[in-house]
């Protein structure tokens, strides 16, 4: 395997949480907070310290907003963290391609 | 160095992918209720005389938005349980995969319609064949079952058309209003019991 390949990879999505966020975004236009933390088991901290991590990074964008009188957090990919999401997406290939001759 | 790890990484990332646009609202009650509205509407047949190519169109259609009305009111209480919006992206993908189906199911019960055909018994079979296939297409985003679900309503229907016609001399209304019965309530019930039973059994695992 070509060590540059590796090089390549994005640190802020190459973590198990993370990735699993990722890619639950990817598939989807938005996803509420509630329904990500039900469907990768994490919990409420656990979610928030990710989320807060790929805000940063520029990768995910939060909406809060009300539903009737609930509150109510959506999380969606940004323009930038699709294209980081896709990159990654390569570069994992290119590391599988490469391993396999 | 090895690549197994890069290879896990897309698999999980594909897997996360399927998930996050399937539909996952619970399908169990919405199959017993469609089922139970069903039987009901064809028992009710037995005792008050629903006669005629227009009269049954008008009654089953009239059933029909009960169905969908009691089935909309149980997807949003589901939806407000879990604090999420009720036309949820994966909520839109299915309706939008299923309406042509049930676009050419509504087209070609009203060319019957206005035909005057006397083939009565004709029309549960288009309708179910028609939702077969509207489910089948929603079925992509749904759970697996789905699709054998719409599998199992076109090939019945295709079955039912050939054995009916042939088997039976001369199929009534009152054979109509059974097929509807058989259809569209006993096989939803039947598929909802199974659902309830294996969708708990997710849920504790």
């Amino acid at each position: 395997m070509n060590p540059e390949d590796f090089h390549k990879l994005d640190r802020v999505i190459h973590e198990k949480g993370r990735m699993a966020i990722m890619s639950l975004l990817a598939a989807t236009p938005e996803v509420s907070f509630t329904d990500m933390r039900d469907t990768l088991g994490m919990t409420d901290g656990n979610l928030t310290t990710h989320i807060k991590h790929l805000q940063k990074a520029g990768y995910v964008g939060v909406t809060k907003s009300f539903r009737g009188k609930r509150p109510l957090t959506t999380l969606s990919l940004t323009g930038e963290g699709r294209s980081a999401f896709a990159g990654y997406i390569d570069a994992l290939e290119k590391i599988v391609k490469s391993a396999r001759g | 160095m090895s690549s197994h790890w890069a290879e896990h990484n897309l698999d999980v990332i594909r897997t996360l992918m399927e998930r996050s646009a399937l539909y996952r609202r619970a399908l169990a009650p919405l199959m017993i209720a469609a089922g139970l509205v069903g039987i009901g509407a064809s028992t009710v047949t037995c005792f008050v005389k629903i006669d005629g190519l227009t009269a049954f169109a008008m009654y089953w259609l009239l059933v029909a938005a009960v169905a969908q009305g009691i089935c909309l009111l149980l997807v949003r209480r589901q939806a407000l349980k879990s604090e999420e919006e009720f036309w949820s992206a994966p909520t839109r993908r299915v309706a939008h995969a299923a309406l042509p189906g049930f676009f050419v199911g509504a087209a070609a019960s009203l060319i019957v319609v206005r035909s005057a055909a006397e083939e009565v018994w004709m029309l549960p079979l288009i309708w179910s064949a028609a939702y077969g296939c509207g489910i089948h297409a929603a079925g992509f985003f749904m759970p697996r079952g789905m699709k054998l679900f719409g599998w199992l309503m076109i090939l019945l229907s295709l079955g039912l058309f050939i054995g009916v016609g042939g088997v039976v001399d001369s199929p009534t209304t009152e054979t109509a209003h059974y097929l509807m019965g058989g259809l569209f309530g006993v096989l939803h019930l039947v598929y909802g019991v199974y659902l309830r039973f294996t969708e708990s059994a997710k849920e504790s695992a």
